[in-house]
């Protein structure tokens, strides 16, 4: 992974680190792309706090430093504990978790190893314990985290490490 | 038809969020709107990673014109007549994102850059994003072939 960043935000700020980044140099995709991520989080059927879980775990697999260490200050509002994403992180933690929470993440898994992972048993489970609507929602979550957190890498000028810092979502 | 509802496309799938579709809508449209780098070069991208996914209802997914030339010989970029500088060294980036975006050098971004500046590299980044993962979920939700006509 690059160190040093391959393309650099506008010279202007505006103190919302997501418009101040690189993005920026594409407008046109930064417009759309924000006010579904923000409605993404607040006005689907699934709530922050699984969100967020399954956010977390595909920054650990793209390893994205960035994604990796910020914590949506909405998710734990909702509830989300630090406990409960060092579950996520094991098969025997996730035993500890909830039957919603350890199938969305299974299908996060699926989503970022290869999509043909996803056993007909999972399938059946998730079909049995999410709506149609919920497994869409995840979906369009998963398929935001993950192309952003890609784009993170990609761009590069990522530190080795960063503390764990609590984030809002980007202004509308 | 998917194993979760009685969709058979992904409208149907993103249909179910009435409240996001438009929103999904206007974030794929504005790939293609998008100045910084051109269309078809990003159509080439599309197609190089539904064909490294043997990802048949993206590979038929109607979009905008590439080349006959360019789409029938796509698994031979490298050395293919139809394909020039440009197209390679995107292909060549789209190849290793497709992979393991972590795993790309300097020289490849920079091979993009030459061509279409940051602007174009960044644009060329995000599609990428949308179209692996896009491709990812069609395969994901077991849509049909024929769910991209």
């Amino acid at each position: 992974m690059s160190s040093q960043p391959r393309a650099h935000g506008p010279s202007t700020q505006t103190g919302d680190p997501v418009r101040d980044s690189a993005l920026a140099l594409v407008p046109t995709v930064l417009d759309a792309y924000i006010p579904l991520s923000r409605a993404v989080w607040l006005e689907g059927p699934l709530g922050p706090a699984l969100l967020e879980l399954v956010r977390l775990r595909n920054a650990q697999r793209v390893n994205c430093v960035f994604c990796r260490n910020a914590r949506y200050d909405i998710a734990k509002e909702d509830g989300l504990t630090e406990q409960q994403i060092e579950w996520m992180g094991s098969a025997q933690g996730r035993q500890q978790l909830t039957r919603r929470e350890r199938l969305a993440l299974a299908f996060a898994d699926a989503y970022l190893d290869g999509p043909d992972t996803l056993s007909s048993e999972h399938q059946a489970e998730l079909a049995d314990a999410f709506t149609a609507q919920e497994i869409a929602h995840l979906s369009l979550a998963l398929l935001l985290f993950n192309t952003f957190s890609r784009c993170a890498v990609t761009i590069g000028g990522m530190p080795e490490s960063l503390p764990v810092m609590e984030v809002s979502l980007p202004p509308a | 038809m998917t194993w979760f509802s009685q969709a058979t496309t992904r409208d149907d799938v993103f249909a179910t969020l009435p409240a996001f579709q438009p929103g999904f809508d206007a974030l794929y449209a504005s790939l293609w709107s998008q100045d910084a780098i051109p269309p078809a070069l990003l159509e080439l991208c599309r197609l190089r990673i539904a064909q490294l996914h043997r990802c048949d209802v993206e590979w038929q997914r109607p979009s905008i014109a590439v080349p006959e030339a360019q789409r029938e010989n796509l698994q031979h970029w490298h050395r293919h007549p139809a394909f020039g500088a440009v197209e390679r060294a995107c292909l060549d980036l789209c190849e290793v994102y497709t992979a393991d975006p972590a795993a790309i050098t300097d020289a490849q971004a920079d091979a993009v850059k030459a061509h279409v500046g940051e602007p174009g590299f960044v644009a060329l980044t995000e599609a990428m994003g949308l179209f692996f993962g896009l491709t990812r979920l069609s395969l994901l939700w077991q849509l049909p072939p024929e769910a991209a006509q």
